[in-house]
């Protein structure tokens, strides 16, 4: 774009935005949506449609009620600003309205007399009319267009004076492509082939060929996550682990199979309902068991039976419709047409289910041996419960009985429908519905383009933004109906157009006309989400898992970060490739969640989340530089790079900055690298062993593979003590103690029902001493630790000094690294480890101790020759790379 | 309630349903932020609604519950009613965690007397207190609906008994930001060996973004997680790799025009200071020896006292909101480690000398006035002796008891001297001026600035705030200097 024609640009942009912002001139009629109802928002709230909040008998919210011919008080006279009591009350000297807050502006009360004067014309909220196929807009340029898409896209840019951005780089393309259709990188070399060939077909054939990866499923079926709140535990107090894994891998089994987006709906609502269900149909219906259970003691189930009925009501309507529902628990809704009554009757159709907040998490199916996983599952009729309305939202104030139903306010439920989860569900996906279709198409926009076309993804209601782009947003809803709902085919047309292809480079005047790329006259650019800096970096590395499905798995995190009050489950981490799965597969605890996705805002899974909010810390900066997972990452990735690569530096720097950002590096990049290469190759040449610590990825997550038992607890092998119940002289801690009159015994030690599996010897006393002897012969050890379950209170000692020691049992084994002086006083051999044990008595006659010492082997360090050296200072590359901005952004 | 409070009150109540109060709020939702991005100074420090009375919190919460009537409510006609059946009036709709059964009374085998100019009563648990108990304001009659730990600590750090909502110490970093951007605007130190009940959601953002949930520092390996480099990674090594990033980074800008680059850039150099800054503030190994027996610390110990001398640093450091966490305070009587005889009296002093401490310290460093302290647990004990296993247990202890407990509140805005509320001759019910959650939380904003029914943020059609949907939570003028 040439300079003239930018700062014509920009005026026009001003001058659009001005005519949204403030009153045109004084004559005509001002617009309803973009300028009269956003300020009658402000006087909704107590001149609404919830009458327990309205004030002076008086709602503004449609020409029937402003006008009183509802009953009410009249505040307006169409036609007549001068006889509208509003005008008179927004216009007084004493107490005008709004009571409080910012006064209107004058333009603000202006806009409001000529809509009086223009005859006071209400307009329906757009999103709550089904959505009509549009026209295609005339545009200044039809070569442009690569399909309808890019009509609706250049006709508002001609509009605003603007000109779309060019066509993006094919690598920055192949990379934009794979990460938004898989979630994942691309291999160089299919980014050359793509690169090569310029030419439609070989566009459409790397879209088909993403889209028909089996990675599509497992990037999408985290986007339906966080709507459907999944997470692998129950939630609340004890928060117990729960096997609701099944539904995750169907999500991402029907993404795959390229479900319809109706049945997809249905299955998971009602899939219960259907006539013979299968038993994917029934495993579907997980969605709504990812509620949380309570399973703390004394607690009323009905209370939080009540809270996942609610919970449900809320998912379904933020999900589906986009709609707050959830406001009209306590009350009628303040700005969109449901009352506090059509809420409850939406709550009964979710009311006749048979899980009730029991332990057991019930019902569940069988999905294979010991596998059972929640399900919905209908009361059979003689059990079905009454809906009442919950005054104030409280379960245990119950008003009128309703009946399931569906707000007045939307078309009317199928007459040949149940009244139950299935007719709900064929309400929702009625071509007749006005935003489950936009809502879905809005959802996919938004994940590709960073920001929804209605930017409030979670809100369509009133209070919601307006769509930017209103006509297209109802063409992709309407194509997307028509086209048999068909999420693939979506996601295709959008990453097909031109609009998606644009360069996301920005100028500064662009940048200033347009901040935040409403007008979409450029390419998407924005962070990545958690999953994908975790996965992205694996990929490149060479160490991403390509298993798909089954349990969730515990990939390396900071030891102590599962320390809670009731878990008996420790964070353990996976072996071999299950440390390197996507991180979609990872455990999710909802009050402990994966540390380092939740500072890239992962959501906790507590309730849904439609749109996760995206955050820019120094946190963040921590763990892509120095979470081992991220460096053993950079490490494999500095080794692959050097092997898949001829031997000069600037070909296995290219390589190394291609596996992660496919596109080759710049002169000016390249030559930065190189400096930081050889800067570190420097510092490190004179510090053998910090080269060979960062140049072997032996480190810290393989330490599990080089720990060694001292003291075997009962969970391995366990081992033989000296024990004894009475109180021992005081040097009993003492390797030279002689202990030869003691019992001996295996562990571990106890007695009760809780740990009896892992009892073999008995504990009956309040007190109980043992010692065991231990050697520690080999050279280098390191990282000792005590792994100690026990009821009461204990205390340990190494050769008579203070080991550890704890008046809190544990439900099970919790290391305790040895104190820097209890270290010291180990020797290689003949060492004795002794423990006393104190009953409390909390646990009633229960009682248990178990107790094991565990080393690290150092590594096994190459020798730190040259060869070393240069792999550390790659290493150090490989860092910066995969901290690159552009490398944790897609763009 | 005073009529002109009243009045404020109702417009404020008007003021916020009107939805005119933008504000905050704005900078993350809506128009303003359509692609939902947090602007990287989040951090930065914020004007405040109205003249602040305190910069920073620090607040103890004492997991578990702790028994008020063996520490600050004294209850003599409890004491001459111990052994004798409880009434039944007293029980009847009554919902307990563990009681069965017609209980009976338990006295309180401590003794109280008046400490201070004020006469306030304090058990001889807590003989450190009684000397600063002229700095505190002690409300007795503290009231919440929930009788399990994780709702009631819910509800008391996030105003939702359920999970989701956010804590009052991300409130407080959302609506202040924070003065010191080398370290946490927020941070949780836990000690007793255990995380509470409700776990990490109790310093969660739930809602808000999550740039203000807390960092809980540890006192085992990391302070923060990822704080340190990878081995083999110098400081020196860290600087030209940071310094190699922001080349390239610009380099990117340069082409890409995106303003984000920048701020990725700055949250580096952020995250290099945090290095040195948070190992720094959590050492107190440089601490004069006067300080150490002030407090009872001991370099690499876990423990209360550490945390208490800690949230001090971090104060001084300019940390906005300090929450510690201690846990064991379930003083059920089912076992010698639960007996209000036999542990109670350990766990009062391993608390009693750091918090009084730490009332001293910062006073004579100036910064009580600008710091406010807050003290308490999730719910108090009942006056019943709890028998679980009938006349088996030689133990004594008490329930859960949400209808009445203590917590008291000190430093920046708070009235010294000051005794509020009081519960009936039994301490079974509040019998004057009860205090919710919702007033605690109120009040707390209040003196940070902010005005509680304006602090807002929007969430799933709903402007969601620490004191709830409904306006019953009111700042305690009482308490206030």
């Amino acid at each position: 774009m040439s300079a003239p024609s930018i700062a014509v640009a920009i005026r026009a942009v001003a001058a659009t935005l001005a005519a949204v912002a403030f009153a045109l001139p004084a004559s005509g009629a001002p617009d309803f949506r973009t300028e009269v109802h956003p300020i009658l928002l402000k006087c909704l709230p107590c001149h609404g449609p919830d009458e327990e909040a309205r004030m002076a008998n008086l709602r503004l919210d449609s020409i029937e009620s402003a006008t009183g011919r509802d009953g009410g008080h009249a505040g307006l006279v169409p036609g007549n600003a001068a006889e509208s009591r509003v005008m008179a009350r927004i216009r007084a000297d004493r107490n005008p309205m709004p009571p409080v807050g910012e006064r209107l502006s004058t333009e603000e009360i202006a806009t409001l007399e000529r809509w009086i004067e223009s005859g006071a014309g209400y307009e329906r909220h757009w999103a709550f009319d089904a959505p009509l196929r549009p026209e295609l807009p005339p545009v200044s340029d039809p070569s442009w267009p690569r399909n309808d898409i890019d009509w609706f896209v250049l006709a508002r840019l001609d509009r605003e004076g603007l000109r779309p951005s060019d066509q993006a780089d094919r690598y920055v393309l192949a990379r934009r492509l794979a990460l938004d259709v898989t979630g994942l990188p691309l291999i160089p070399a299919e980014a050359d082939a793509f690169a090569a060939d310029p030419s439609p077909a070989a566009y459409e054939a790397l879209v088909d060929r993403l889209l028909a990866s089996r990675a599509y499923g497992e990037r999408w079926a985290r986007v339906w996550l966080d709507l459907a709140r999944y997470a692998d535990s129950m939630g609340y107090e004890k928060d117990t682990l729960r096997t609701i894994w099944p539904y995750r891998d169907w999500v991402v089994r029907a993404l795959n199979d390229n479900m319809p987006f109706d049945r997809f709906t249905v299955l998971q609502l009602a899939g219960d309902l259907l006539p013979e269900p299968t038993e994917d149909d029934l495993v579907a219906t997980g969605f709504h068991r990812n509620t949380m259970t309570n399973t703390e003691g004394g607690t009323d189930d009905e209370e939080f039976r009540d809270a996942a009925v609610k919970d449900r009501v809320a998912t379904t309507g933020q999900t589906w419709m986009g709609l707050t529902w959830g406001c009209a628990q306590c009350h009628s809704h303040k700005y969109d047409p449901i009352s506090h009554e059509e809420y409850y009757s939406l709550y009964a159709f979710f009311n006749q289910t048979a899980d009730a907040d029991t332990n057991d998490d019930g019902p569940k199916l069988e999905v294979a041996p010991d596998v059972s996983t929640p399900v919905l599952e209908e009361l059979s009729p003689d059990k079905r419960r009454e809906t009442f309305v919950h005054q104030r939202g409280n379960y245990r104030n119950p008003g009128e009985t309703v009946e399931a139903g569906v707000p007045d306010a939307f078309h009317e439920f199928p007459a040949d429908a149940p009244k139950n989860r299935l007719g709900l569900a064929r309400w929702l996906v009625s071509e007749r519905n006005p935003l489950t279709a936009r809502v879905a198409v809005n959802r996919v926009w938004a994940r590709l383009f960073g920001a929804g076309i209605v930017r409030t993804e979670e809100d369509f209601g009133t209070q919601g933004a307006l769509p930017t782009h209103p006509a297209l947003l109802d063409w992709l809803a309407t194509e997307f109906m028509l086209g048999g709902w068909d999420l693939k085919t979506l996601v295709k047309t959008v990453v097909t157009s031109a609009t998606y292809r644009q360069s996301s480079d920005a100028s500064p005047e662009l940048l200033q006309a347009d901040p935040d790329n409403e007008l979409l006259a450029r390419g998407a650019r924005f962070r990545l989400p958690a999953e994908m800096v975790r996965d992205q970096a694996l990929a490149a590395s060479g160490l991403l898992s390509g298993k798909m499905g089954g349990p969730p798995v515990m990939p390396w995190q900071p030891p102590g970060i599962w320390q809670v009050v009731y878990s008996s489950r420790q964070w353990e981490t996976s072996r071999g490739e299950d440390r390197h799965r996507r991180a979609l597969y990872t455990l999710w605890r909802r009050t402990s969640p994966y540390p380092s996705m939740t500072t890239f805002d992962a959501p906790s899974g507590e309730t849904c989340t439609v749109r996760r909010i995206r955050t820019n810390t120094p946190l963040q900066a921590l763990v892509t530089l120095n979470d081992p997972t991220l460096m053993e990452a950079a490490q494999l990735l500095a080794e692959r790079a050097l092997a898949e690569s001829g031997p000069g530096e600037e070909e296995v720097l290219e390589r190394l900055f291609r596996l992660v950002l496919t596109r080759p590096p710049t002169a000016a990049e390249s030559a930065r690298l190189r400096d930081l290469r050889a800067e570190a190759e420097r510092g490190l040449a004179r510090d053998a062993a910090a080269a060979a610590k960062l140049a072997s990825y032996d480190r810290v997550l393989y330490t599990s593979a080089r720990r060694q038992t001292l003291v075997a607890d009962s969970r391995s092998e366990a081992a033989e003590w000296r024990f004894t119940t009475e109180t021992p002289a005081s040097d009993w801690t003492s390797p030279e103690f002689d202990d030869s009159h003691w019992e001996s015994g295996w562990g571990a030690f106890g007695r009760g029902d809780g740990y009896k599996d892992s009892l073999s010897s008995d504990w009956s006393t309040t007190d109980l001493w043992l010692r065991i002897r231990f050697d520690a012969r080999e050279p280098g050890l390191d990282g000792f630790r005590l792994e100690v379950r026990h009821s009461g209170a204990f205390a340990a000692f190494v050769n008579g000094v203070a080991a550890s020691g704890d008046i809190n049992g544990s439900g099970s084994h919790s290391p305790h690294p040895l104190p820097p002086a209890a270290r010291a006083a180990l020797r290689p051999r003949g060492n004795v480890l002794g423990i006393r044990a104190t009953h409390t008595g909390l646990t009633d006659g229960a009682r248990n101790i178990d107790a094991g010492l565990t080393a690290l082997r150092p590594p096994e360090l190459e020798s730190a020759g040259t060869d070393v050296v240069e792999k550390a200072a790659w290493v150090v590359a490989a860092n910066v790379v995969l901290n690159l901005d552009e490398a944790l952004t897609k763009h | 309630m005073k009529p002109a409070r009243e009045i404020a009150r109702r417009q404020t109540r008007r003021h916020f349903l009107g939805g005119c109060q933008l504000g905050l709020a704005s900078m993350f939702l809506g128009s303003l932020q359509p692609t939902g991005a947090v602007p990287s100074r989040a951090m930065a420090p914020k004007a405040p609604h109205h003249a602040p009375r305190a910069n920073s919190v620090i607040y103890l919460h004492m997991a578990g519950g702790p028994s008020q009537l063996e520490l600050f409510d004294n209850k003599p006609e409890l004491r001459k009613h111990s052994g004798e059946d409880c009434p039944q009036h007293l029980l009847d709709g009554k919902r307990f965690a563990f009681i069965k059964g017609v209980p009976q009374l338990l006295g309180s085998p401590y003794e109280f007397a008046r400490a201070g100019r004020a006469g306030t009563w304090v058990s001889e648990l807590l003989p450190r207190f009684a000397e600063v108990a002229d700095q505190a304001a002690i409300v007795r009659s503290m009231t919440t609906s929930e009788f399990n730990h994780a709702p009631a600590q819910l509800l008391l750090q996030t105003g939702s008994q359920r999970l989701g909502s956010a804590s009052v110490g991300s409130w407080a970093t959302y609506g202040l930001g924070t003065e010191n951007q080398d370290l946490p605007g927020f941070v949780v130190l836990v000690s007793g060996n255990k995380t509470p009940s409700a776990g990490k959601s109790l310093w969660g953002s739930g809602f808000l973004p999550s740039v203000y949930q807390g960092v809980q520092c540890r006192t085992q390996g990391d302070p923060v997680l990822f704080l340190s480099n990878p081995e083999g990674m110098s400081r020196s090594l860290r600087r030209s790799t940071l310094d190699a990033l922001a080349d390239l980074n610009r380099l990117e800008q340069r082409r890409s025009g995106d303003p984000d680059t920048l701020a990725r850039i700055e949250q580096y150099e952020l995250a290099y200071r945090m290095q040195v800054a948070v190992p720094e503030v959590m050492d107190i190994s440089k601490e004069p020896d006067a300080i150490h027996s002030l407090y009872g610390t001991e370099p690499g110990r876990l423990s209360f006292a550490n945390n208490c001398l800690l949230a001090r640093r971090l104060v001084e450091s300019g940390v906005r909101f300090v929450q510690l966490y201690d846990w064991g305070w379930d003083h059920h009587g089912n076992a010698r480690q639960t007996d209000i005889r036999l542990d109670l009296p350990d766990r009062a002093r391993d608390i009693d000398r750091p918090a009084a401490a730490l009332i001293e310290d910062l006073k004579q460093r100036g910064l009580l006035d600008q710091t406010l302290i807050v003290w308490g647990g999730e719910f108090g004990r009942t006056p019943m002796r709890e028998n679980r296993q009938g006349d088996k247990t030689e133990y004594y202890g008490r329930d859960h008891q949400p209808q009445a407990f203590t917590m008291w509140l000190a430093g920046g805005g708070i009235k010294g001297g000051v005794s509020h509320g009081s519960t009936d001759d039994l301490g079974y019910y509040v019998d004057s001026d009860p205090v919710t959650p919702r007033d605690l939380q109120a009040t707390l904003l209040h003196l940070l600035g902010l005005d509680p029914y304006r602090l807002h943020f929007p969430h799933q059609g709903l402007k969601q705030r620490l004191i709830g949907p409904t306006d019953e939570g009111r700042v305690i003028e009482e308490l206030l200097a």
